[in-house]
């Protein structure tokens, strides 16, 4: 009885998150004259699969996608060194102005960009970055805070006697993390990188702002090209979201087991 | 032992970090059209072009600048595509002193200050030919009696009708000359609520710029002649009474409510042919066509015994005050706005007196409209007159979206003015 | 009962000997956290200084610069209807946003964690709308609540309902933002599964043992257990409902009737419609101080509330031979946030 309802609360709630996005699939389906009839036709009257490859071919996609898989993969790394090395640092260390430094990785979680966005801009143009991928890949270097205080949190929560055991074998604090709690971190590791893939792949701002030539474009820019002061092609729209939703799901749909199994079965509880 | 190792390879990461940051930095240079990839020979002049275009349009632009390319060896056209973005992006570049070389524009008063100046240039050089233009256009790109954009493109705002839904309620089409109470009327009567079907649609959020032709038709104005004041204007009878209509049309049921920015738009509802009337500029014409609608245009109503005024949408070019190639840029701007290219670009409204003439655009029912209308855009509009209307408009538009949600237009128009008065001072 | 035990000993943890520190003179914690340091210096602090110094200019894009002290600041408090207008809006939809998306995750993880068939689906399925660009988001949204021709409205009135013009009418539009938003929890979910099922099993036993029925061990096995994650996903959500905008920017452009003109959305209209970049950094950095200041609270009670099993840990086994072991160290881990 009680897994029936647990069920069906759960069909019900994917439904509420899944019918939207039928919608733009079908929608990415339809013909030009299908697209606004109301009341709306559930499915299109011929499905037009056709529609995908042209709006992929309006505009270079091809190479958006090289730009955009750079980026990402570029940054994701860097996160995963920079963000693993830093929250270890707050997790385990007592250190003069700790605390309030913690308090200041927060507070630029709270910065709104739109503040720091021209001076920034100014920043890489003295740099010489603007119109390159740089803006978008070499900050990742130096963690986020969001991730810090993500895998800070994680890290909190294993024992110490597992750091105090190695020390007192002779390790260094470095061989510490890397030999005993990286391998523990690896879930939240995957987390961090699923999470931050994502933002990285559907990052509008930030390539709008830094990147002018179509060359350097990413695909959400090239996304948003459909979309002008005086009109939507609603269409290629939805049908390049579609193609570019797949890579982010199908890494979800890989990763999400690691995430979420990893942590019951790595021991280190109970 | 391993203490050390583990040393190593922290101190190592960081080295590494940081060279990674000196190497970056070393490598670029302060050239705001510096090109890091191809470009082998490094003889080639970039030229920056900002546009706003998407779509087919962009796709045009792409190809003039090709064949500029062709023309003028040695130069590369760069096409930045802005789409929505386009004022933050501008914003940013001009910010950080890094704008492109030409670009799109239509908002003088935001930034003239920091284009160049073009009079000389179209004064000098016979090849623009510049009495070809239809001369009511270069009023909008002039501030303080300078000309800072040759124009490029422009739209008036005219009725878009879908033939059918006339049919099938039996009325005749409209047509040039016709009054706001034959608009009402014929709303009233395409409307079917049942069918959640309309005689026309009303935006939530009217950008006042667009309501200055209705404004205008009915006898008022936003703004005195000479920009120094508005009480007497903005919440003149003339001025609220011509956008009361509109509220009132809401009201009685006649006309639907349509969304704001990003949502189901008239546009959308047009070509669900739930709406039989819209009124816009050319914009909508394609993909009205595209999604199957018979569209008719025809000149905006009159108010009975007034005449008909409109306004005008000018897209010009313009060249960047910090520009390092403006003989190349101004060259660009001269190719942009030839017969040729203005025969390229089919989604404009050709600016050129003798195009249109060979291309016949005024004798087709279609375009006809347009020009007429733009016979009709003789009136300057506000935010010309003023600069500080921005922040006068921010008052005035939150009035006028309350009357399109019930307000009355005088009592909210009176104290749009109340409250912008400080901004004149 | 184990949990309620752990609850006071954790805040009066002796925390143990550090090893292996002292000799590196102190500076390997700060090696450690070098790489941020380096790029707050670089890519934050320069940046958020500079808006700083232009919070007290008027400052368009283009034009001329003047230094106005804090004149922009005094407009925004005293003259400025929309600066209140806009905070007002921002705090009703955080205090609507931030309880209901922890409390939609947390369920939704909690169904995921009933070693369910399909559960990866079921995650993916969740986890969807965050993977869609904004621009798709808010033309899928716009489909849904449109009054007319709407989705939501078709359905509510196959059970008899007439539905609101959801967007464009000025009691419903915030309330739509809000399930629009919650639309987009699917980190948080997975943030929150990870924490569940990070909960040993035998606690739920013995809680069992105890004579606990499920809702008792919800509120005193799984609640304080998650606690570090609820911590950080409450702050996060505080932050996000703050930072909200693309939404309002791309689905409702603050309307009708300026009921979904969020803080963040005014000061975006002042720096990139207005082109006011001085007023909108001082704009910015009120709210700057506002998200600081809850943040800070939170964190301060955090301190009752958050239980961390590594410290836990060492106190269970530290603690229990010897009651309560207080030193200077001690007080200073305490006070960690």
């Amino acid at each position: 009885m009680k897994k029936v309802t647990t069920y069906t609360l759960l069909i019900l709630c994917s439904l509420l998150f899944i019918a939207p996005l039928f919608w733009a699939v079908t929608t990415a389906l339809k013909s030009q004259q299908e697209l606004y009839l109301f009341p709306p036709k559930w499915f299109p009257s011929v499905w037009r699969f056709s529609n995908f490859a042209e709006a992929w071919s309006i505009q270079p996609f091809n190479l958006f996608m090289k730009n955009t898989l750079i980026v990402t993969l570029l940054s994701t790394l860097g996160q995963l060194v920079s963000c693993t090395l830093v929250a270890y640092g707050f997790a385990r260390f007592q250190f003069k102005g700790r605390d309030g430094l913690f308090l200041i990785v927060l507070a630029t979680m709270m910065i709104p960009w739109e503040v720091t966005m021209i001076p920034q801009y100014m920043e890489f143009n003295y740099l010489g970055w603007i119109n390159t991928l740089k803006p978008l890949i070499v900050p990742s270097w130096f963690g986020s805070a969001y991730f810090i205080f993500l895998l800070r949190q994680f890290i909190m929560t294993l024992p110490k006697e597992l750091d105090e055991a190695a020390t007192i074998d002779g390790a260094g604090r470095m061989t510490v993390l890397l030999r005993i709690i990286v391998p523990l971190m690896g879930p939240s590791l995957i987390l961090v990188a699923v999470f931050h893939m994502m933002s990285c792949w559907n990052d509008y701002l930030g390539p709008l702002i830094f990147l002018n030539d179509q060359t350097k474009y990413t695909l959400t820019l090239g996304l948003s090209q459909f979309k002008g002061m005086h009109g939507v092609d609603m269409q290629s729209i939805m049908a390049i979201t579609c193609l570019i939703s797949i890579p982010p799901l199908a890494v979800f749909f890989f990763a999400q087991r690691y995430i979420v199994g990893g942590i019951a079965t790595t021991g280190i509880k109970g | 032992m391993k203490k050390k190792m583990s040393w190593i390879a922290l101190v190592s990461v960081m080295t590494l970090m940081a060279s990674l940051l000196a190497a970056c930095g070393g490598s670029g240079g302060t050239g705001a059209s510096k090109e890091p990839d191809g470009n082998a020979s490094g003889a080639a002049t970039t030229l920056r072009f900002a546009t706003w275009d998407t779509g087919d349009a962009l796709k045009i632009e792409q190809e003039i600048a090709k064949k500029f390319e062709e023309s003028h060896p040695g130069t590369k056209v760069q096409v930045e595509a802005y789409a929505d973005g386009f004022d933050q992006k501008l914003a940013a570049g001009f910010g950080a002193a890094n704008p492109p070389d030409v670009m799109y524009m239509w908002d003088f008063p935001t930034y003239h200050q920091s284009l160049e100046p073009l009079d000389d240039y179209a004064s000098k050089d016979k090849d623009l030919n510049i009495d070809d233009f239809y001369q009511g256009l270069f009023n909008y790109g002039k501030m303080d009696n300078k000309l800072y954009g040759i124009p490029a493109g422009f739209t008036t705002r005219v009725v878009y009708y879908n033939k059918k839904m006339f049919d099938d309620a039996g009325l005749a089409y409209p047509s040039d000359g016709w009054t706001w109470g034959e608009f009402q009327e014929m709303a009233q009567k395409l409307t079917d609520k049942s069918k959640k079907q309309y005689g026309f649609g009303v935006r939530a959020e009217n950008d006042t710029y667009d309501l200055q032709g209705f404004v205008w038709s009915n006898g008022g104005s936003f703004i005195s002649e000479d920009g120094t004041t508005i009480e007497g204007y903005m919440n003149s009878k003339e001025t609220a009474e011509a956008i009361q209509m509109l509220g009132d049309m809401l009201k009685n049921g006649s006309a639907v409510l349509t969304g704001g920015k990003g949502q189901q738009s008239g546009e959308d509802i047009f070509k669900a042919g739930k709406i039989a009337m819209w009124e816009s500029g050319i914009w909508p014409l394609e993909s009205f066509r595209d999604a199957g609608i018979d569209v008719g245009t025809v000149e905006m109503p009159a108010f009975p015994g007034k005449p008909l005024k409109g306004v005008l949408a000018e897209s010009a070019l313009s060249i960047a005050k910090d520009s390092k190639n403006k003989d190349l840029a101004w060259e660009f701007i001269k190719y942009y706005v030839s017969d040729e290219a203005i025969k390229m670009r089919v989604a404009d409204l050709p600016v050129r007196v003798s195009v249109v003439n060979e291309l016949k655009k005024d004798q087709d029912p279609l375009y006809k409209p347009y020009y007429t209308m733009l016979e009709r855009s003789d009136n300057t509009p506000a935010f010309l007159l003023n600069p500080k209307w921005n922040e006068v408009n921010r008052q005035l538009s939150a009035a006028v979206e309350s009357i399109m949600f019930g307000s009355d237009a005088g009592e909210v128009l009176n104290q749009a003015v109340k409250d912008s008065e400080r901004y004149l001072k | 009962m184990a949990h309620t035990d752990m609850t006071y000993s954790q805040q009066q943890t002796a925390a143990p000997k550090r090893l292996g520190i002292k000799r590196w003179g102190g500076a390997v914690p700060y090696l450690f956290i070098f790489p941020w340091i380096f790029g707050f210096l670089v890519f934050t602090l320069g940046p958020l200084l500079f808006s700083l110094i232009i919070s007290f200019f008027d400052w368009p894009i283009v034009g001329q610069v003047t230094f106005v002290g804090i004149d922009n600041y005094v407009e925004m408090f005293s003259n400025d209807p929309l600066f209140w207008k806009s905070l007002f809006v921002t705090l009703k939809f955080a205090a609507l946003f931030v309880p209901l998306n922890i409390i939609v995750a947390l369920g939704l993880a909690m169904l995921l964690n009933q070693n369910v068939k399909g559960s990866a689906f079921f995650r993916t399925a969740f986890y969807l709308p965050s993977v869609i660009s904004g621009v798709a988001l808010a033309m899928i949204w716009s489909w849904v609540y449109s009054g007319d021709y709407g989705i939501l409205n078709y359905f509510l009135s196959l059970v008899g309902i007439e539905g609101p013009d959801w967007l464009n009418d000025t009691k419903w539009s915030l309330v739509a933002m809000v399930i629009a938003s919650l639309w987009g929890q699917g980190s948080m979910m997975l943030i929150f599964l990870a924490g569940l099922k990070g909960i040993p099993k035998d606690l739920y036993e013995s809680a069992s043992m105890d004579g606990a029925g499920k809702i008792r061990q919800f509120f005193n096995v799984t609640i304080p257990m998650i606690t570090p994650t609820l911590l950080f996903n409450l702050i996060t959500s505080i932050i996000a409902a703050f930072q909200q905008l693309t939404l309002a920017l791309l689905l409702t452009g603050g309307g009708p009737l300026k009921s979904t003109y969020f803080y963040a959305m005014y000061m975006y209209e002042n720096a990139f419609k207005y082109f006011k970049m001085g007023y909108s950094a001082a704009n910015a950095w009120f709210m700057f101080l506002i998200v600081l200041t809850l943040t800070f609270l939170v964190f301060k009670s955090s301190e009752a509330w958050v239980f961390y099993e590594g410290e836990m840990k060492t106190k269970k086994e530290k603690a229990k031979p010897k009651r309560a072991k207080r030193g200077p160290q001690a007080s200073r881990e305490g006070s960690s946030i």
